[in-house]
Protein backbone atom coordinates (compact mmCIF):
# COMPACT_ATOMS: atom_id res chain seq x y z
CA UNK A 1 0.00 0.00 0.00
CA UNK A 2 1.29 3.70 -0.60
CA UNK A 3 -0.32 6.20 0.79
CA UNK A 4 -0.24 10.01 1.00
CA UNK A 5 -2.27 12.73 2.34
CA UNK A 6 -4.03 15.50 0.59
CA UNK A 7 -7.12 17.29 0.45
CA UNK A 8 -8.29 16.54 -3.36
CA UNK A 9 -10.96 16.56 -6.11
CA UNK A 10 -11.75 13.32 -8.06
CA UNK A 11 -9.89 15.16 -11.31
CA UNK A 12 -6.73 15.17 -8.86
CA UNK A 13 -6.99 11.80 -7.72
CA UNK A 14 -7.22 10.39 -11.68
CA UNK A 15 -4.17 12.39 -12.07
CA UNK A 16 -2.31 11.19 -9.40
CA UNK A 17 -3.52 7.49 -10.23
CA UNK A 18 -1.46 8.11 -12.96
CA UNK A 19 1.81 9.33 -11.05
CA UNK A 20 1.77 5.88 -8.56
CA UNK A 21 0.76 3.96 -11.62
CA UNK A 22 4.06 5.10 -13.46
CA UNK A 23 5.88 5.10 -10.26
CA UNK A 24 4.59 1.24 -9.28
CA UNK A 25 5.58 0.38 -12.62
CA UNK A 26 9.12 1.31 -12.55
CA UNK A 27 9.15 -0.75 -9.41
CA UNK A 28 7.65 -3.66 -10.77
CA UNK A 29 10.03 -3.78 -13.62
CA UNK A 30 12.77 -3.60 -11.20
CA UNK A 31 11.70 -5.98 -8.45
CA UNK A 32 10.92 -7.97 -11.28
CA UNK A 33 15.04 -7.56 -12.29
CA UNK A 34 15.92 -8.45 -8.58
CA UNK A 35 13.97 -11.61 -8.26
CA UNK A 36 14.37 -13.09 -11.65
CA UNK A 37 10.95 -12.22 -12.93
CA UNK A 38 9.42 -13.62 -9.63
CA UNK A 39 7.57 -10.61 -7.94
CA UNK A 40 5.76 -7.83 -9.32
CA UNK A 41 3.61 -5.08 -8.44
CA UNK A 42 0.85 -3.13 -9.28
CA UNK A 43 -1.69 -0.58 -8.28
CA UNK A 44 -4.91 -1.19 -7.08
CA UNK A 45 -6.87 1.66 -6.15
CA UNK A 46 -6.59 5.47 -5.18
CA UNK A 47 -8.88 6.78 -2.57
CA UNK A 48 -9.30 10.08 -0.08
CA UNK A 49 -10.84 8.95 3.45
CA UNK A 50 -11.24 10.28 6.40
CA UNK A 51 -7.77 9.50 9.05
CA UNK A 52 -10.12 7.72 11.83
CA UNK A 53 -11.46 5.58 8.99
CA UNK A 54 -7.79 4.08 7.70
CA UNK A 55 -7.73 1.30 10.41
CA UNK A 56 -11.69 0.40 9.83
CA UNK A 57 -10.79 -0.28 5.96
CA UNK A 58 -7.44 -1.81 6.21
CA UNK A 59 -7.39 -4.13 8.91
CA UNK A 60 -2.99 -4.27 9.56
CA UNK A 61 -3.90 -6.39 13.14
CA UNK A 62 -1.39 -5.95 15.94
CA UNK A 63 1.46 -8.90 14.43
CA UNK A 64 4.69 -7.51 14.49
CA UNK A 65 6.06 -7.14 10.72
CA UNK A 66 9.73 -6.83 9.32
CA UNK A 67 9.85 -3.06 7.48
CA UNK A 68 12.71 -1.23 5.22
CA UNK A 69 12.39 2.37 5.86
CA UNK A 70 13.84 4.87 3.14
CA UNK A 71 13.48 8.72 4.09
CA UNK A 72 13.81 10.87 0.91
CA UNK A 73 16.92 13.26 1.40
CA UNK A 74 16.67 16.98 0.17
CA UNK A 75 13.77 19.80 0.49
CA UNK A 76 11.28 17.29 -0.59
CA UNK A 77 11.01 14.88 1.72
CA UNK A 78 8.90 12.08 2.67
CA UNK A 79 8.90 8.27 3.82
CA UNK A 80 8.62 4.82 2.07
CA UNK A 81 8.26 1.83 4.16
CA UNK A 82 8.01 -1.45 2.85
CA UNK A 83 6.38 -4.06 5.02
CA UNK A 84 6.09 -7.81 5.23
CA UNK A 85 5.14 -10.37 7.42
CA UNK A 86 7.50 -12.58 9.55
CA UNK A 87 6.17 -16.12 6.86
CA UNK A 88 6.93 -13.64 3.63
CA UNK A 89 10.00 -11.56 4.92
CA UNK A 90 12.38 -14.68 5.88
CA UNK A 91 10.92 -16.49 2.10
CA UNK A 92 12.20 -13.99 0.63
CA UNK A 93 15.53 -13.24 2.45
CA UNK A 94 16.04 -16.96 1.58
CA UNK A 95 15.45 -16.80 -2.26
CA UNK A 96 17.51 -14.04 -2.85
CA UNK A 97 19.76 -15.90 -0.76
CA UNK A 98 19.37 -18.98 -2.45
CA UNK A 99 18.69 -20.65 1.32
CA UNK A 100 16.50 -22.53 3.26
CA UNK A 101 14.49 -20.52 5.23
CA UNK A 102 15.74 -19.64 8.55
CA UNK A 103 13.97 -20.78 11.49
CA UNK A 104 16.04 -18.70 14.12
CA UNK A 105 14.09 -16.13 15.79
CA UNK A 106 16.76 -13.69 15.35
CA UNK A 107 17.79 -12.40 11.47
CA UNK A 108 20.86 -12.83 10.66
CA UNK A 109 23.00 -9.44 9.13
CA UNK A 110 22.69 -11.40 6.05
CA UNK A 111 19.50 -11.34 5.88
CA UNK A 112 18.67 -7.87 6.64
CA UNK A 113 21.11 -6.79 4.05
CA UNK A 114 19.06 -8.86 1.78
CA UNK A 115 15.90 -7.25 2.82
CA UNK A 116 17.46 -3.82 2.56
CA UNK A 117 18.79 -3.86 -0.77
CA UNK A 118 15.49 -4.98 -1.89
CA UNK A 119 13.83 -2.06 -0.25
CA UNK A 120 16.53 0.10 -1.85
CA UNK A 121 15.99 -1.10 -5.44
CA UNK A 122 12.14 -0.56 -5.20
CA UNK A 123 12.86 3.06 -3.49
CA UNK A 124 14.92 4.19 -5.69
CA UNK A 125 12.88 2.88 -8.26
CA UNK A 126 9.34 4.10 -7.12
CA UNK A 127 11.41 7.79 -6.54
CA UNK A 128 13.13 7.93 -10.08
CA UNK A 129 9.62 7.35 -11.83
CA UNK A 130 8.76 10.33 -9.16
CA UNK A 131 11.55 12.70 -10.38
CA UNK A 132 10.47 12.33 -13.29
CA UNK A 133 7.28 13.76 -13.36
CA UNK A 134 7.63 15.94 -10.48
CA UNK A 135 10.37 17.74 -12.11
CA UNK A 136 13.16 17.50 -9.11
CA UNK A 137 15.25 14.93 -7.64
CA UNK A 138 14.09 12.91 -4.83
CA UNK A 139 17.04 10.88 -3.24
CA UNK A 140 16.22 8.06 -0.39
CA UNK A 141 18.41 7.70 2.49
CA UNK A 142 20.03 3.97 2.62
CA UNK A 143 17.54 1.34 3.60
CA UNK A 144 16.94 0.74 7.39
CA UNK A 145 15.47 -2.36 8.98
CA UNK A 146 12.88 -2.54 11.69
CA UNK A 147 10.45 -4.73 13.26
CA UNK A 148 7.61 -3.32 14.79
CA UNK A 149 3.54 -3.45 14.61
CA UNK A 150 2.23 -2.49 11.51
CA UNK A 151 -0.51 -0.35 12.83
CA UNK A 152 2.23 1.47 14.85
CA UNK A 153 4.09 2.20 11.52
CA UNK A 154 1.18 2.86 9.99
CA UNK A 155 0.12 5.74 12.45
CA UNK A 156 3.38 6.95 12.06
CA UNK A 157 3.55 7.17 8.85
CA UNK A 158 0.05 9.03 8.04
CA UNK A 159 1.04 11.82 10.97
CA UNK A 160 3.07 13.82 8.92
CA UNK A 161 -0.32 14.47 6.93
CA UNK A 162 -2.53 14.33 9.76
CA UNK A 163 -1.41 17.00 11.70
CA UNK A 164 -2.71 19.53 8.60
CA UNK A 165 -4.92 17.47 7.03
CA UNK A 166 -8.00 15.60 8.16
CA UNK A 167 -8.57 13.13 5.17
CA UNK A 168 -5.45 10.48 3.64
CA UNK A 169 -5.03 9.64 0.15
CA UNK A 170 -4.35 5.90 0.26
CA UNK A 171 -3.19 4.14 -2.64
CA UNK A 172 -3.14 0.39 -2.20
CA UNK A 173 -0.91 -1.81 -3.86
CA UNK A 174 -0.39 -5.53 -4.28
CA UNK A 175 2.53 -7.90 -5.10
CA UNK A 176 2.78 -10.96 -6.95
CA UNK A 177 4.47 -13.80 -6.79
CA UNK A 178 4.42 -15.54 -10.01
CA UNK A 179 0.54 -14.86 -9.65
CA UNK A 180 0.14 -15.64 -5.76
CA UNK A 181 -0.51 -12.50 -4.05
CA UNK A 182 2.16 -11.61 -1.46
CA UNK A 183 1.22 -9.73 2.04
CA UNK A 184 3.46 -7.28 1.43
CA UNK A 185 2.71 -3.84 1.89
CA UNK A 186 4.49 -0.50 0.64
CA UNK A 187 3.98 3.26 2.28
CA UNK A 188 4.39 5.97 0.44
CA UNK A 189 4.16 9.52 2.86
CA UNK A 190 5.50 12.24 1.24
CA UNK A 191 5.70 15.57 3.10
CA UNK A 192 4.32 18.60 2.89
CA UNK A 193 6.68 20.15 0.38
CA UNK A 194 6.45 16.96 -2.04
CA UNK A 195 2.83 16.95 -1.73
CA UNK A 196 2.60 20.56 -3.14
CA UNK A 197 5.28 19.88 -5.96
CA UNK A 198 3.15 17.03 -7.26
CA UNK A 199 0.25 19.35 -6.97
CA UNK A 200 2.21 21.82 -9.38
CA UNK A 201 2.91 19.04 -11.71
CA UNK A 202 -0.37 17.99 -11.90
CA UNK A 203 -1.54 21.79 -12.73
CA UNK A 204 1.32 22.31 -14.87
CA UNK B 1 -28.26 0.39 23.37
CA UNK B 2 -25.18 1.17 25.44
CA UNK B 3 -21.60 1.47 24.85
CA UNK B 4 -20.68 -1.58 27.16
CA UNK B 5 -24.24 -3.28 26.19
CA UNK B 6 -22.45 -2.89 21.98
CA UNK B 7 -19.31 -3.75 23.05
CA UNK B 8 -20.95 -6.85 25.00
CA UNK B 9 -22.55 -7.76 22.01
CA UNK B 10 -19.52 -7.83 19.24
CA UNK B 11 -16.50 -9.23 21.66
CA UNK B 12 -15.01 -9.31 24.67
CA UNK B 13 -11.51 -7.39 23.35
CA UNK B 14 -12.98 -4.14 21.75
CA UNK B 15 -10.00 -2.26 19.55
CA UNK B 16 -9.61 1.31 19.37
CA UNK B 17 -8.38 2.37 16.00
CA UNK B 18 -7.42 6.03 15.39
CA UNK B 19 -9.63 8.26 16.73
CA UNK B 20 -11.63 5.88 18.43
CA UNK B 21 -12.91 4.77 21.86
CA UNK B 22 -14.25 2.03 23.20
CA UNK B 23 -15.88 1.14 26.54
CA UNK B 24 -16.16 -2.32 28.63
CA UNK B 25 -16.81 -3.83 31.50
CA UNK B 26 -15.35 -6.81 33.85
CA UNK B 27 -14.56 -9.64 31.29
CA UNK B 28 -13.72 -7.14 28.07
CA UNK B 29 -10.22 -6.15 27.27
CA UNK B 30 -9.53 -2.41 25.65
CA UNK B 31 -6.92 -3.22 22.71
CA UNK B 32 -5.10 -0.23 21.19
CA UNK B 33 -1.76 -0.55 19.15
CA UNK B 34 -0.20 3.06 18.94
CA UNK B 35 3.14 4.79 17.64
CA UNK B 36 3.29 8.41 18.12
CA UNK B 37 -0.85 8.52 19.17
CA UNK B 38 -1.98 8.57 23.27
CA UNK B 39 -3.80 5.62 24.63
CA UNK B 40 -5.56 7.16 27.30
CA UNK B 41 -7.05 4.35 29.68
CA UNK B 42 -10.04 5.45 32.35
CA UNK B 43 -11.07 2.71 34.58
CA UNK B 44 -13.39 2.85 37.75
CA UNK B 45 -12.00 0.14 40.39
CA UNK B 46 -15.18 -0.27 42.04
CA UNK B 47 -17.52 -0.35 38.89
CA UNK B 48 -14.97 -2.26 37.49
CA UNK B 49 -15.68 -0.43 34.44
CA UNK B 50 -12.85 0.98 31.64
CA UNK B 51 -12.67 3.06 28.83
CA UNK B 52 -9.68 3.46 26.12
CA UNK B 53 -9.29 6.45 23.79
CA UNK B 54 -6.95 6.47 20.69
CA UNK B 55 -5.64 9.79 20.89
CA UNK B 56 -4.11 10.98 17.64
CA UNK B 57 -3.45 14.84 17.56
CA UNK B 58 -3.32 17.54 20.48
CA UNK B 59 -5.53 20.44 19.29
CA UNK B 60 -9.13 19.99 17.53
CA UNK B 61 -9.74 23.60 16.83
CA UNK B 62 -10.27 24.02 13.04
CA UNK B 63 -10.25 20.52 12.11
CA UNK B 64 -12.86 17.78 11.84
CA UNK B 65 -13.20 14.26 13.17
CA UNK B 66 -14.06 12.02 15.65
CA UNK B 67 -14.19 13.27 19.44
CA UNK B 68 -11.88 10.79 20.29
CA UNK B 69 -9.28 12.11 17.58
CA UNK B 70 -7.90 15.22 19.54
CA UNK B 71 -6.57 15.26 23.31
CA UNK B 72 -9.03 18.24 23.63
CA UNK B 73 -12.09 16.41 22.71
CA UNK B 74 -11.02 13.38 24.31
CA UNK B 75 -11.13 13.65 27.66
CA UNK B 76 -14.62 14.96 27.82
CA UNK B 77 -16.07 12.22 25.37
CA UNK B 78 -14.25 9.23 27.51
CA UNK B 79 -15.79 10.86 30.36
CA UNK B 80 -19.24 11.05 28.61
CA UNK B 81 -19.25 7.90 27.51
CA UNK B 82 -18.49 6.83 31.17
CA UNK B 83 -21.48 8.84 32.29
CA UNK B 84 -23.46 7.13 30.29
CA UNK B 85 -22.62 4.06 31.80
CA UNK B 86 -23.26 5.24 35.49
CA UNK B 87 -19.76 5.96 36.20
CA UNK B 88 -18.48 9.75 37.46
CA UNK B 89 -14.99 11.02 37.36
CA UNK B 90 -14.88 10.36 41.03
CA UNK B 91 -12.33 7.55 41.61
CA UNK B 92 -12.04 7.21 38.14
CA UNK B 93 -7.64 6.00 37.25
CA UNK B 94 -6.15 7.15 34.40
CA UNK B 95 -3.47 5.55 32.49
CA UNK B 96 -1.19 6.44 29.50
CA UNK B 97 0.68 5.49 26.84
CA UNK B 98 2.25 6.10 23.45
CA UNK B 99 3.74 9.05 22.25
CA UNK B 100 6.91 6.97 20.20
CA UNK B 101 8.76 9.07 17.91
CA UNK B 102 9.40 6.03 15.40
CA UNK B 103 10.71 7.96 12.15
CA UNK B 104 13.14 10.34 13.97
CA UNK B 105 14.88 11.00 10.98
CA UNK B 106 12.54 13.03 9.07
CA UNK B 107 8.84 12.28 10.67
CA UNK B 108 6.97 14.12 13.15
CA UNK B 109 9.52 14.75 15.87
CA UNK B 110 7.26 16.58 18.30
CA UNK B 111 4.01 15.01 17.78
CA UNK B 112 4.01 12.45 20.33
CA UNK B 113 5.27 14.71 22.79
CA UNK B 114 2.85 17.53 22.23
CA UNK B 115 0.25 14.75 22.27
CA UNK B 116 1.13 13.67 25.55
CA UNK B 117 1.66 17.10 26.83
CA UNK B 118 -1.93 18.25 25.77
CA UNK B 119 -3.62 15.20 26.70
CA UNK B 120 -2.61 16.06 30.44
CA UNK B 121 -3.64 19.72 30.19
CA UNK B 122 -7.03 18.30 29.12
CA UNK B 123 -7.47 15.50 31.92
CA UNK B 124 -5.79 18.82 34.60
CA UNK B 125 -8.82 20.53 33.36
CA UNK B 126 -11.57 18.09 34.55
CA UNK B 127 -9.20 17.87 37.70
CA UNK B 128 -7.87 14.29 37.11
CA UNK B 129 -4.26 12.64 37.54
CA UNK B 130 -2.27 10.48 36.06
CA UNK B 131 -1.57 7.15 38.05
CA UNK B 132 1.03 5.63 35.27
CA UNK B 133 2.83 6.00 31.96
CA UNK B 134 4.49 4.73 29.17
CA UNK B 135 5.25 7.23 26.93
CA UNK B 136 8.04 7.83 24.20
CA UNK B 137 11.04 5.70 22.68
CA UNK B 138 11.30 4.61 19.14
CA UNK B 139 8.99 1.81 19.08
CA UNK B 140 5.47 1.37 18.78
CA UNK B 141 3.44 -0.01 21.87
CA UNK B 142 0.00 -2.75 21.79
CA UNK B 143 -1.55 -1.76 25.53
CA UNK B 144 -4.56 -3.60 26.70
CA UNK B 145 -6.82 -2.86 29.21
CA UNK B 146 -8.20 -5.31 31.54
CA UNK B 147 -11.47 -4.35 33.11
CA UNK B 148 -11.40 -6.49 35.56
CA UNK B 149 -8.35 -5.50 37.10
CA UNK B 150 -7.75 -1.88 35.56
CA UNK B 151 -4.13 -3.49 34.68
CA UNK B 152 -2.81 -2.12 32.01
CA UNK B 153 -0.62 -4.46 29.89
CA UNK B 154 1.78 -2.47 27.69
CA UNK B 155 3.73 -4.72 24.60
CA UNK B 156 6.93 -3.25 22.60
CA UNK B 157 8.27 -5.05 20.12
CA UNK B 158 11.76 -6.89 21.41
CA UNK B 159 11.62 -6.11 25.22
CA UNK B 160 9.91 -7.44 28.08
CA UNK B 161 6.12 -6.95 28.57
CA UNK B 162 5.09 -3.95 31.20
CA UNK B 163 2.14 -3.60 33.71
CA UNK B 164 0.65 -0.49 35.06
Amino acid sequence: MTTAAQTTDEGRIEFLHCFFSAATHEASAAMCRWTGGMISMRLDEVREIPLEEVCVEYDFGSDLLTMIVLSLQGELGGDMILTFDEENGRQLAATLLHRPVADEPEWTALEKSALMETGNILGCAYMNALTKLVGTQLVPSPPTFLQDYGASVLEQALMTQAMTCDKVLICRTSFERQGEELNWNVFFVPSDALRAAMRNAIEN
Amino acid sequence: MSAIAEAKKTSPVNTAGMGQAVVGRAGNSLVAVLGSCIGVAMYHPRHHIGALAHVVLPDSTNRSGTPAKFADTAIPYLLQLLKSEGVGSAGLVVKLAGGSSMFASTGPMQIGAANFQAVVKALESVGLRVSGQHIGGPKGRRVSLDCQTGQLLIEVAGTAEATL
